[in-house]
């Protein structure tokens, strides 16, 4: 049988094409190939040199359309018993392909040419063309070498000297065959066939031979004018021995003639195919299938059968070609020679392939392999491994070598993602999940052939890649010995494979994506939002609202999508490896594999225990700008090099046997875009921050102020441009300030500069053991919660300068573009302990009668006194009496194991601190020796206030709003409400104010020193007794000895405008500082003192009162004797009862005396009663009075001292 | 007589739901192979002669040699093939038939995803006793 038979085949001229000589195959492949491509070459050209010696017998030859079609042999073949029956398969040529740069000897050369020549009896031409030869060798070429041809050594002009050779070669063979009909039918050829009987013959049968003898010849000649390119002179012959066969009952010749006949029709027709035409050969050829069954030709019944089938090879009579093969397959079971049974496998594979029916085409292709299998020899499996890997596609088990011309790059894939189409994205998937998990049990059946095919074969590399892919594939469907089979199989192969070796097919593990990791905090890229001075703060949520779910949702995915790598700094992606199958799997390497950029991957071994996953983290460096994706993993595995690409999802599931080899590693995959596009930025700044001195944590003390010193260094390959520190986290209140200026004053840092910048620490509130969760910072780059939430962390911003981003093609700066910055998140790990506590903090009131004297105190003479060093100490001015003195006592407990000292200083107002510290700043400091609180131990340190009254003007305010929330507009309630709510706050911005200015700083140790922060604790104190403190009263009282004026001892009333104004002006005084200076106005027993005592009207109504004064002594027991008893004090002038009008913010001057019998120590208190108390304070001394006498309108001054000395 | 028999049910992505050699014959391990082999080629012979007819069952469509492939189509275009060797058409249509209710009451069933393979023993049991029943 012959492989590619078909009706046309009748025409072709066969020729052998031997190689000659010593010729390397590169070359021998060179020349087959100019050879081949004269397969037809047309009359018209072979005219050239045909010279018509006699009359041809080709009356019919068409010169114009007419052509010779040649089959080249290249390497020649057997001569076929049957070359008599079909002229077209005798070997009628013979090429021989000399290359002479190897071949020395063309002399030599040529003799073997002849020799092989010999072989080929049947040749009627024969050419030996030497190419290239030199020129010593065209010297020697000899003439009687008459077949030889000698090829110009001009590479250009060789195709055109073949061609001419070639139409040169064709003209002789036809003038060959013509000279072969003109003899054959005289002569009488003797043409027999391996079905002839070789028995002698009887007469009867002489005479039938010779008639049969001429049908044979009949046909020859037919089968040579079809050769001749004739097919009408063709068809004139046929006709003849057909008749004379069908006469003789010469089966097989008469099959053989209708055979040629139609191939006559058809090749006449031109290769042009119609229905009529295909109808009359489908007709004929029954005939010929007929005649050749009856001659039991089974062989030639068969390939009548394939040519037929290969003619009619239509779509639409798919029905009939698919008959015309299941019979010509059931009927090759009888088949005798095994060649003929492959070349029919081979022919029905091919013709189902051209018909579109691949699995049926690998189906018999997969017969062919077995059929080549059975054949014990390396050929016979390579051949039967080339034709499984064929199928391969049917069976979508193709290597994935093969797929690369659909070389879809991940790229391009993620491109084409991108666009909407659907289709694209659906044919893709579709492909993609057919690649695996089809009819797995083929798959099985055709990897396992293809295995112990490349193993015969002695080819490596296939069976590793066979056993790679079975056992990649199929791993659930393997048990578990034939999995240590496949990896022995996987082991054998790799030793006989040069180390390195590279695969297109991976084996194990299986490898998958599980995430980018993020960059360490201190590595990680903030993306610049030009324009903005805050660069790090992206762009502000669109809408109404501050806070919308989705937005901030969005936000979130978009982040973990992107992944920023900077060439240089080296990155890290996790990847999860999975071995489900029963050995064990080594790992030899693994590294990063990512398309469309550059990266130098550092590749570790693992090794995966049988059925086990793990995640593993490998790590790369970015060489290139630009993006890149990483796709998968190189993996050195079993030896040989393997690229593994990520796993899709789809991939592994899609195959219903087929389970997922990630299982172990539990829980579904991490939902995460497949191989989002890494982009690589240029190099970035990268600041290094250490605490100078600092050993990590910084303990405090509540309170303590203290100075960092934080060190930030450019540890990148790029200045930083520009740098802003803000501080986050919790517990920011413990930074004063940072040292912003010194740090823009550093820049640009240079790479190797440092900045040490300062940090000015407060200890706040102890912070607590307790974790707190960290919150999230808004916008898109967010902060991340830092370790210990509850540190404040200190934040630089910082960025390089302007990169121009290249074109990666062109290298050509496409524009000047930001380049992310980064961010330096310090946590500055403070921890507060609590130093001392406040147990308490309460307002003690301290009455202490002021004596008379003659002056009122002098304030300028007080604060005098105050400020000499020598008299820190509180004293009382016994002069002014101490009844607004208020000592603010603190209980302090130290709890901690070191000393404290304690120092307290009230400020003064704000301008007085100023003036103060100008001139010295020690004073407000050192005000008071400080107070030493040992260990566990607890002191009280008393803060004295004074009143602190509400300074003039304020005073006046409230008195101007006391008393029109009280006189004018009492009854309007809303008015007064909204007064007295005015009041408060006023009230109690005094008290902020107050509590602010008290301040007690304490030191420790060297080097510590802080500040309490007890201002609640003051506040709290002060709020309770705020009034009483704060108000002024409606009325002062004051007394002082009239000694210089004498007034009338009556009730005269002088008013006094320009009286001093001592009060308020005391008050500003705050270290009342009361000396004993009253000595030298002593008042003498016995004798008449005038006495004056002011009455001072605060409020901005005219106040009509009753004064009264009573004196008491120091049991104090009234010494007027009101009471019935004795009296030791006279008295001259008016005592009670003494009616006067003090205008608002007025002064009345009451004059009396007194004469002190005994010597001793005597209070003088004043007394007002009030006269009509709805038009003036009634309300208020209910309001705000409630310890004064329990009668409202009764008002009583501070008591005042008098000290009565003897005469003596 | 021992017959051979081997069915399959194709998927609509050309994936087998679901094998079984249902003959009497001894098995042998790569005689199962080369049935669904000749499934699987025959599978392109179907793909054409599905559109030539209105009925289901579309005989026997494909040989190999003595077996012979009969293929029964659902209007899901899940295909229902069985090869055999025996030339009982009628009890092939009838088993075909049964195998068709059977396979509808499984995609009624919720937790079938269509398109998966058929695990189900019932499904395989009732499949047994259809092919011991007509074939």
């Amino acid at each position: 049988m012959e492989p590619e038979a078909s009706i046309e085949s009748a025409r072709m001229i066969r020729v052998a094409v031997v190689a000659v000589g010593n010729i390397p195959s590169a070359q021998l492949r060179d020349y087959v190939a100019l050879v081949l491509r004269h397969r037809v070459v047309s009359l018209e050209c072979a005219r050239l040199f045909y010279k018509e010696h006699q009359k041809s017998p080709f009356a019919q030859q068409s010169w114009d359309t007419g052509s010779l079609c040649f089959k080249f042999l290249v390497g020649g073949a057997p001569r076929s018993p049957w070359e008599d029956f079909q002229a077209n398969r005798k070997c009628l040529g013979v090429i021989g392909l000399m290359h002479c740069p190897t071949t020395p000897d063309i002399g030599a050369a040529y003799d073997h040419f002849m020799a092989i020549c010999r072989a080929y009896p049947s040749a009627q031409e024969k050419r030996c063309f030497a190419l290239y030869p030199t020129d010593g060798q065209v010297e020697l070429d000899e003439k009687k070498r008459q077949h030889l041809v000698m090829f110009p050594p001009d590479r250009q002009m060789l195709e055109y000297h073949l061609q001419t050779l070639m139409q040169d070669f064709a003209a002789s063979l036809l003038m060959a065959f013509e000279s072969w009909v003109l003899h054959a039918e005289p002569v009488g050829a003797i043409l027999t066939t391996p079905l002839d009987s070789q028995a002698s013959l009887n007469s009867e049968e002489v005479s039938k031979a010779k008639k049969r003898r001429l049908g044979r010849v009949q046909k020859t000649i037919g089968d040579y004018c079809l050769l001749a390119g004739s097919p009408v002179d063709a068809n004139a012959h046929y006709s003849t021995a057909i008749d004379l066969a069908r006469l003789t009952g010469d089966l097989l010749w008469h099959a053989g003639a209708i055979e040629g006949s139609v191939s006559a029709l058809v090749v006449d027709r031109g290769g042009l195919k119609d229905p009529q035409l295909e109808e009359e050969v489908r007709y004929r050829y029954l005939e010929v299938i007929q005649l050749y069954h009856r001659k039991t030709a089974l062989s030639f019944e068969l390939e009548a059968t394939l040519k037929l089938a290969r003619f009619l090879c239509r779509k639409e009579l798919a029905g009939q070609v698919v008959e015309l093969l299941m019979g010509a397959v059931e009927g090759s079971k009888t088949l005798m020679d095994a060649s003929d049974r492959l070349v029919l496998n081979v022919e029905v594979a091919r013709i189902f392939g051209a018909l579109g029916y691949e699995r049926k085409a690998a189906f018999y292709a997969r017969q062919v392999a077995q059929l080549y299998q059975q054949q014990d020899s390396c050929w016979a499996a390579m051949s039967a491994l080339q034709v499984l890997t064929l199928t391969a596609k049917s069976y979508r088990i193709q290597s994935k070598a093969a797929f690369s011309a659909r070389t879809n790059t991940l790229m391009e894939l993620l491109h084409e993602k991108d666009e909407p189409s659907r289709d694209s994205r659906g044919q893709y998937s579709s492909l993609e999940v057919g690649a695996d998990g089809q009819w797995s049990t083929l798959q099985m059946d055709i990897l396992g052939d293809m295995l112990a095919a490349a193993v015969r074969a002695g080819d490596p590399l296939s069976a590793w890649s066979a056993a790679a892919r079975l056992v990649r594939g199929h791993y659930p469907l393997i048990t578990p010995s034939a999995q240590f089979g496949l990896a022995t199989a996987l082991v054998t192969a790799a030793e006989r494979l040069p180390p390195g070796t590279r695969c297109s097919d991976p084996a194990l593990p299986f490898v998958r994506l599980h995430s980018y990791p993020r960059l360490p905090p201190e590595l990680e890229v903030v993306k610049r939002f030009p324009g903005k001075k805050e660069w790090w703060v992206g762009a502000s949520s669109v809408g109404p609202f501050i806070y919308t779910p989705f937005t901030s949702k969005g936000n979130e995915s978009e982040n973990s999508a992107e992944v920023i790598w900077v060439v240089g700094e080296p990155v890290q992606v996790l990847v999860d490896l999975s071995n489900p199958c029963a050995f064990e799997v080594y790992v030899e390497s693994i590294c990063l594999s990512v398309e469309s950029g550059e990266i130098e991957a550092f590749p570790v071994s693992v090794v995966l225990p049988p059925n086990t996953s793990q995640v593993l983290s490998l790590s790369g460096l970015p060489l290139s700008v630009g993006s890149l994706v990483v796709r998968g993993c190189i993996v050195q595995c079993f030896g040989v090099v393997t690229e593994h690409l990520f796993e899709e999802a789809g991939e592994l599931v899609s195959g219903v046997a087929i389970s997922d080899p990630f299982r172990s590693v539990g829980g579904p995959r991490v939902s995460q875009s497949v191989a989002a596009v890494v982009e690589v930025m240029p190099p970035l700044p990268l600041l290094v921050a250490e605490v100078v001195g600092g050993e990590g944590a910084v303990v405090l003390y509540e309170g303590e102020i203290r100075e960092m010193h934080i060190r930030l260094a450019n540890a990148g390959v790029v200045p930083v441009l520009e740098a802003t520190m803000t501080l986050t986290g919790k517990h920011k209140e413990h930074v004063l300030s940072l040292g912003h200026d010194i740090l823009t004053a550093a820049l640009p840092l240079f790479p190797g500069a440092s900045v040490v910048v300062p940090v000015k620490l407060k200890a706040g509130q102890p912070t607590t053991e307790v974790e707190v969760v960290g919150s999230k910072g808004a916008g898109v780059n967010n902060v991340k919660p830092a370790k210990d939430p509850a540190c404040p962390m200190l934040v630089i911003y910082y960025a390089g300068p302007p990169m121009e981003t290249r074109d990666m093609k062109t290298k050509a700066v496409i524009s000047p573009s930001l380049p992310p910055g980064r961010r330096l998140a310090l946590p500055l790990q403070l921890h507060v302990l609590r130093g001392l506590y406040l147990q308490q903090a309460r307002l003690l009131s301290m009455e202490v009668p002021a004596q008379i004297s003659r002056y009122l105190p002098d304030p300028g003479a007080c604060k005098s006194e105050a400020t000499s060093p020598t008299s820190t100490l509180v004293k009382i001015d016994p002069y002014r009496g101490s009844w607004g003195l208020l000592l603010l006592e603190l209980e302090l407990w130290n709890a901690t194991d070191v000393l404290f000292e304690i120092t307290v200083t009230v400020n003064k107002g704000k301008e007085s601190v100023d003036e103060e510290l100008a001139d010295d700043g020690m004073v407000n400091d050192s005000l008071y020796p400080s107070t030493r609180i040992d260990q566990n131990h607890s002191a009280r340190v008393l803060i004295p206030l004074e009143r602190f009254k509400l300074p003039g003007l304020e005073k006046a305010f409230l008195a101007r709003s006391l008393a029109k929330k009280y006189g004018l507009t009492k009854h309007d309630s809303k008015a007064r409400e909204s007064s007295e709510r005015q009041a408060k706050s006023e009230l109690n911005a005094t008290i902020e104010e107050l509590s602010s200015r008290i301040s007690v700083k304490w030191h420790s140790g060297r080097n510590s020193a802080g500040e309490l922060p007890i201002k609640d604790a003051i506040r709290e104190a002060l709020q309770a007794s705020a009034i009483e403190i704060l108000l002024p009263d409606p009325l002062t009282f004051g007394f002082r000895l009239a000694r210089d004026c004498r007034p009338s001892y009556g009730d005269k009333v002088k008013l006094s405008e320009d009286a001093v104004d001592e009060q308020p002006k005391s008050e500003d005084s705050e270290h009342v500082t009361v000396t004993n200076q009253g000595n030298n106005d002593s008042i003498v027993a016995q004798e008449l003192t005038p006495i004056e005592m002011l009455v001072r009207n605060n409020t901005r109504e005219a106040v009509t009162m009753s004064l009264s004064v009573t004196c008491r002594d120091v049991t104090g027991a009234s010494c007027l004797g009101s009471s019935g008893a004795k009296a030791t004090v006279l008295w001259a002038g008016a005592l009670n009862g003494v009616d006067v009008e003090v205008p608002a913010l007025g002064e009345v001057v009451h004059g009396f005396a007194l004469c002190f019998l005994v010597p001793g120590q005597y209070t003088l208190l004043g007394a007002a009663v009030i006269n009509d108390p709805d038009e003036s304070l009634g309300p208020n001394s209910n309001l705000q009075y409630p310890e004064s006498e329990p009668e409202p309108l009764y008002y009583s001054g501070p008591p005042y001292t008098v000290n009565v000395t003897g005469i003596s | 007589m021992a017959s051979t028999a081997c069915f399959v049910i194709v998927g609509r992505n050309d994936c087998p739901i679901y094998e079984s050699e249902v003959g009497t014959a001894p098995k042998k391990d790569e005689a199962t192979h080369l049935h669904q082999f000749i499934l699987h080629a025959a599978l392109d012979i179907v793909q054409d002669v599905v559109w030539t007819t209105n009925g289901m069952f579309l005989k026997v469509v494909d040989k190999y040699n003595e077996l012979l492939v009969s293929v029964y189509v659902t209007a899901g275009h899940t295909r229902l093939m069985l090869l055999h060797d025996s030339r009982n058409e009628d009890g092939i249509r009838n088993f075909f038939q049964e195998v068709h209710e059977l396979y509808i009451k499984l995609l009624l069933n919720p937790l079938y995803v269509p398109g998966s393979r058929i695990t189900s023993p019932f499904f395989d049991t009732r499949v047994r006793a259809l092919a011991r029943k007509y074939l």
